[in-house]
């Protein structure tokens, strides 16, 4: 296919960077506004993304940049290809970025004055400039064309996670941080070692020369190495000891930026697994599908006995990434269109109720649920929105959630058709949707109804810049919700 | 292009519009925005009407669109117009019609009307969409917003205030509007993960979601199904634990009786007479599949009769258990809550017997049908009487009502006629369908849930009886308000308790049905020949022509004798109710009170009905608090310690391995050379393990 503007993809890419750097200059003067700097920048890249969407769409194919990155010892190029696969999860990280900037403004408007006072204009230019290299790393990973460039791009969003979280999380920020990129920093490395004996082996290393390794025994170390760093980074049962911690901490205006960037190892097993190894990577179906439905309940009943409204949501990526996996783990192309298709869903739905709990955190001045409660008469709108992203996660129309899971359990249970280990873990991986309805719409009914306590008597609404791009993310899911075929024509074009 | 093309669209599209513009006209004119749900109301029941001659000509028509792509596969949308949708359909929009002009005075000074406007409008919009979707996802989304507005309106009063408390009276446990919802959404929501299976299953076979594809093509898909053994039987349990936990049957019946929270409206149009019918209507949407499989393949499919036996038994059952715990209950709502899960545990029978031989299944079907057409009218006269008595009582529990038969004459009529339907007396609606119900079970030879659903009819007279009783019958004429210090402080008997007539808005949509139950009464033969006629042509349709209806009778009796019979039973065990209820709450000749002493056998039957069997204390021992006994540990005794472990542990480690390897790094000359040493002899080790040296 082709388009009439010239490197499309190159500039959705560098405008967030170019972007990025203004922040960095003007931020001193331009203090809160900087944020709508950021905000032109990554609504550009989206109307780019989108219009390459279009294209796709009505033309069909794919689209590939290429530029030559070096010759030295092996050819790296420095490639970006949108097809059905990463146009669709492209675009929704795209947005979800530009609802978090504009969300920014007035959060950090009042992080920053409750952190540093009113006398440090600088940290607003620091914010910002870090906050468009999410863009950059998560727009560019998913286009990315070979491994080194997709390990360079997610870098380049880990870094200023751990920077942002450092000078602007709460309490026990500093530690927190740290750990985190640790864990993160193990889980790229693991990746890495992975990339680079497949790279090795192959002689190059574009994503599609996995497939020479498809297979062999050395494409299992590959796939194995590359499939645990993966899912270090999502927090799957065993390695998420760091996710509810991080969520806590950090400031709530990146915290859909980090389910985003937990929730965008589906793509990267999607793309390097599912697309270029499947023999290797079909191995490990059954441990994956284990491993995915033990998160799923666990990461549930972990939910539920939260307190902390920004833990609470915390630990419901966990089983809600989870899902993704035991869509990719049923190994067939209704369970990984779903899976993706989950994960645009699940980060629609998390951006809101993360969001949420940041409105709450500061029109409330508490993180405790046990404090909150009948606050839907105070906040209508905070409070529809809470019910929106929790209907997204619980799977009820209109909203996205629904088509998106019955799509991935159609493929969970065509897999649970060829043997009957499969078949009861489906049927428990379903039923532990059902514990999603509980732990996103009970906590709503305890935040926002019953009797409002003494305390919270002149709570007010959010300001529009805090709701109103809530409003947008809904307003997508619903359209994904009614019209599925936005995300399932790319897809099945795929798959 | 006809109106039968767009109607069907229309009519659940303008509720929906009517939703949004409640939310958008709130602020601006209230006036307005009554008048716009209003008349998208009264369209879509328009709409909704003008299907009715494809009824007449018994077409079954289906326009799919492309809706979207899967792997291998693309799902499409439309609309089914057939005999089953049109009736469902049109005892939706009619009954939701009524009860909101009802509710235009009922919630007149409700200050967040706009709310529930919102939620009256998208419940009737997703409600004609489930009847009418042609296929399973798109049902599903209707299936699911019914839901999401049932658990909207239950906890409509959502900040809790006393006054919308139920339950109780004191010492027994009250239950708040906003716990009431989560609790029927949750117990739905886990019928419908089950329905959801079963639906994923019956694709991977069939490879379709349309109903009617699924029945034209059962032919070639069910024997791959059957292959495997034990998935068809799966499937059939699957699929019907979607339903019955929308009907609130046994075992996902309790969410119906503290769904009565909501205002009342909402208690008559969701949980009586429109959403928890979505049930039945999904049974006998499915139904078709399920009989082909059993009678009609050849070989048959014995499993698919797991469906028939299991809707049979529980909607017995179910029948039986809300009747026995209807006799008992303290609260007006709670009764007809009771009543209706007995209902529709009628209506589930009467489905399953369509399938349990091969002769019944139009005598079932149009049976069950029948009677969801009557109990939905009188239910909810049922209901909107009981709104009125309520408010003019100022009490939510019949002991303290005492209503003047005088001064409420229009509501005491109309309520003894949907009471009397609701028995089945004749010659009312409810007669006639609770016949053919009764003898669609003796002409299958389904004798065990014929006796249980005998049972039922006495249960049933009873608690009408003692129900009207308590609330008109039992004091003087004159009526007394009787407030006891419990309710002083309930806000609901200050501003309401009057003992006056409601008003003419309100009364007039339940006269309109109380005339309509009796209209339907004097033609019920006539309804009932119609509906069987209807159902044998759609049946036939689908090729489900079976061994013509050969009724073997019962005792030599068939036909006229038999419905004769039945007919007299049946008055018989009409008698065998009410008698002793008219002698205790309607011409009190004993304080019953007297009947229960404090101890022994009578006390503790009363006690295990009033507690629900205590089935509700079973779930929440073994499910409620085991959960959050769970989680509560989760965070304790898992991810803490994990935490520790790793994000503390392997730090502590870093640190203890450098304070060592600090210790050695003592500068000394002397150790560093026998550090060297060391090295150069283990270096020689390797070598010559290594076969270099």
């Amino acid at each position: 296919m082709d388009t009439a503007i010239p490197s499309i993809l190159l500039q959705a890419v560098i405008v967030p960077l170019i972007g990025a750097l203004l922040c960095a200059f003007l931020g001193k003067y331009l203090k809160r506004n900087t944020g709508w700097i950021a905000a032109a920048a990554t609504i550009y890249s989206t109307a780019l993304l989108a219009y390459v969407a279009v294209q796709l769409w009505t033309q069909g194919g794919q689209l590939v940049e290429t530029y030559t990155w070096g010759t030295i010892v092996f050819q790296l190029d420095f490639g970006f290809l949108a097809d059905g696969l990463s146009i669709p999860v492209a675009l929704a990280m795209s947005i979800i970025c530009t609802a978090m900037t504009v969300y920014s403004i007035n959060y950090m408007d009042h992080r920053i004055e409750h952190l540093y006072g009113k006398d440090k204009p600088g940290t607003y230019a620091l914010y910002y400039a870090l906050f468009l290299l999410f863009p950059v790393g998560l727009i560019g990973g998913a286009l990315s064309t070979n491994t080194i460039e997709l390990f360079l791009f997610l870098e380049s969003g880990l870094f200023p996670f751990y920077i942002l979280m450092d000078v602007f999380g709460y309490k026990d920020r500093h530690r927190i941080a740290m750990m985190s990129f640790v864990w993160t920093q193990i889980g790229a490395a693991v990746l890495l070692i992975g990339a680079v004996i497949a790279g090795v082996k192959a002689g190059s290393f574009a994503i599609t020369s996995l497939s020479v390794l498809s297979g062999t025994d050395l494409g299992l170390l590959a796939c194995g190495l590359i499939l645990v760093g993966i899912l270090m980074k999502m927090g799957t049962f065993g390695f998420h000891v760091w996710l509810p911690l991080v969520h806590a901490e950090h400031p709530t205006s990146i915290a859909a930026v980090l389910a985003t960037i937990v929730g965008f190892g589906t793509y990267m097993i999607a793309r390097l697994l599912f697309q270029n190894m499947f023999a290797s990577f079909q191995l490990f179906s059954l441990p994956l599908m284990i491993l995915a439905v033990v998160t799923m309940f666990y990461g549930a009943y972990l939910t539920m006995g939260q307190d902390d409204v920004k833990r609470l949501f915390a630990c419901s990526t966990i089983g809600q990434t989870a899902y993704s996996i035991l869509g990719l783990a049923s190994m067939n192309a209704m369970g990984v269109e779903g899976g993706v298709f989950y994960f645009i869903s699940h980060i629609l739905g998390k951006a809101i109720l993360f969001s949420v709990a940041g409105i709450l955190v500061t029109q409330t001045g508490t993180r405790s649920i046990k404090e909150m409660g009948g606050l839907a008469g105070k906040m209508p709108l905070t409070a529809t929105l809470c019910l929106l992203g929790a209907m997204i996660l619980s799977a009820i129309p209109p909203l996205s959630g629904f088509q998106a899971e019955w799509i991935l359990f159609t493929g969970v249970f065509m897999q649970g058709l060829t043997g009957t280990a499969y078949m009861i873990l489906a049927i428990l991986a379903l039923f532990a949707t059902f514990l999603t309805a509980v732990y996103t719409f009970w906590p709503a009914i305890r935040i926002f109804f019953g009797p409002t306590p003494a305390g919270m008597e002149k709570t007010k609404e959010a300001p529009l810049t805090m709701t109103a791009p809530l409003v947008a993310l809904a307003v997508i899911s619903v359209l994904i919700g009614l019209f599925p075929d936005i995300i399932m024509h790319f897809l099945t074009s795929v798959f | 292009m006809q109106i039968i093309d767009v109607a069907p669209w229309l009519c659940w599209i303008l509720p929906a519009i009517g939703a949004l513009a409640a939310l958008a006209l709130n602020k601006v004119n209230r006036k307005a925005m009554n008048i716009t749900v209003l008349s998208t109301t009264l369209l879509s029941c328009i709409m909704t009407l003008l299907m009715v001659p494809s009824l007449l000509n018994n077409s079954s028509i289906d326009h799919a669109l492309f809706w979207f792509q899967i792997a291998g596969a693309q799902v499409n949308a439309g609309l089914l117009i057939d005999a089953l949708s049109i009736i469902v359909a049109n005892v939706v929009s009619f009954l939701s019609l009524l009860i909101m002009i009802y509710s235009t005075k009922y919630m007149a000074e409700d200050p967040s009307i706009a709310r529930f406007w919102f939620f009256m409008s998208l419940f009737l919009s997703s409600m004609l969409l489930l009847v009418l979707a042609d296929n399973f996802i798109l049902m599903f989304i209707g299936w699911k917003l019914v839901s999401l507005c049932s658990f909207g309106l239950i906890g409509y009063y959502y900040r809790d205030e006393k006054e919308h408390w139920i339950g109780g009276p004191a010492p027994f446990p009250f239950q708040k509007p906003s716990r009431n919802g989560l609790k029927a959404l949750l117990m739905t929501s886990f019928g419908d993960t089950a329905l959801l299976a079963g639906i994923i299953i019956l694709y991977l076979y069939s490879h379709t979601f349309n109903f009617m594809e699924l029945i034209q093509t059962a032919g070639t898909w069910l024997p791959a199904m059957a292959a495997t053994p034990g998935i068809l039987a799966l499937t059939c349990v699957l699929l019907l634990l979607g339903p019955l936990a929308k009907s609130a049957q046994f075992p996902f019946h309790e969410w119906l009786p503290e769904a009565m929270s909501g205002p009342t409206p909402v208690s008559a149009l969701i949980h009586a007479a429109t959403m928890v019918k979505a049930g039945v209507y999904l049974i006998a949407r499915m139904l078709p599949i399920f009989f082909f499989a059993a009678w009609v393949a050849a070989p048959a499919y014995p499993e698919a009769l797991t469906f028939f036996i299991m809707a049979g038994a529980i909607g017995a059952f179910t029948a039986f258990l809300g009747g026995t715990q209807a006799m008992v209950a303290k609260e007006l709502k709670k009764v007809l809550a009771y009543s209706t899960m007995s209902a529709i545990g009628y209506m589930v029978l009467a489905l399953g017997i369509s399938g349990l031989s091969a002769g019944s299944l139009v005598a079932g079907t149009s049976s069950s049908i029948f009677f969801l057409i009557n109990h939905g009218i009188f239910k909810v006269v049922l209901f909107l009487c009981a709104g009125v008595v309520i408010h003019s009582a100022g009490s939510i529990y019949l002991d303290h009502m005492n209503l003047s038969t005088k001064r409420m004459r229009f509501t005491l009529v109309s309520m003894w006629i949907g009471g009397l339907a609701l028995m089945g007396v004749f010659p009312l609606s409810g007669f006639w369908s609770k016949d053919n119900v009764l003898i669609a079970c003796l002409e299958s030879g389904q004798y065990a849930i014929f006796a249980v659903a005998m049972i039922s009819v006495v249960l049933t007279a009873f608690y009408v009886c003692r129900m009207m009783g308590l609330a008109f019958h039992t004091g003087t004429p004159d009526g007394n308000i009787h407030r006891d210090e419990e309710f002083r402080d309930r806000k609901l008997a200050e501003d309401h308790a009057h003992g006056e007539e409601g008003h003419w808005i309100e009364i007039l949509p339940y006269g309109l049905l109380a005339a309509l139950t009796v209209v339907i009464g004097l033609v019920g033969p006539l309804v009932s020949e119609f509906l069987s006629s209807a159902f044998s042509t759609y049946y036939a349709n689908m090729g489900l022509e079976v061994a013509a209806e050969t009724h073997t009778g019962f005792l030599g009796l068939s036909g006229l004798g038999l419905e004769v019979l039945v007919a007299a039973v049946s008055i018989v065990m009409i008698l065998i109710g009410a008698v002793p209820a008219y002698f205790l709450y309607i011409k009190p000749t004993s304080n019953p009170s007297n009947l229960l002493p404090q101890t022994g056998i009578r006390r503790t039957l009363y006690n295990f009905l009033w507690n629900r069997w205590y089935i509700n204390a079973f779930y929440n021992k073994v499910f409620v608090e085991p959960s959050i006994w769970v989680s509560k540990r989760v965070q304790r005794y898992i991810e803490d310690p994990l935490n520790q472990a790793i994000n503390g542990g392997i730090p502590e480690g870093f640190k203890w391995l450098s304070r060592g390897l600090s210790r050695i790094q003592t500068g000394k000359l002397r150790i560093n050379m026998l550090y060297l040493l060391v090295t150069i002899v283990i270096a020689l080790i390797v070598l010559w393990l290594g076969g270099f040296i």
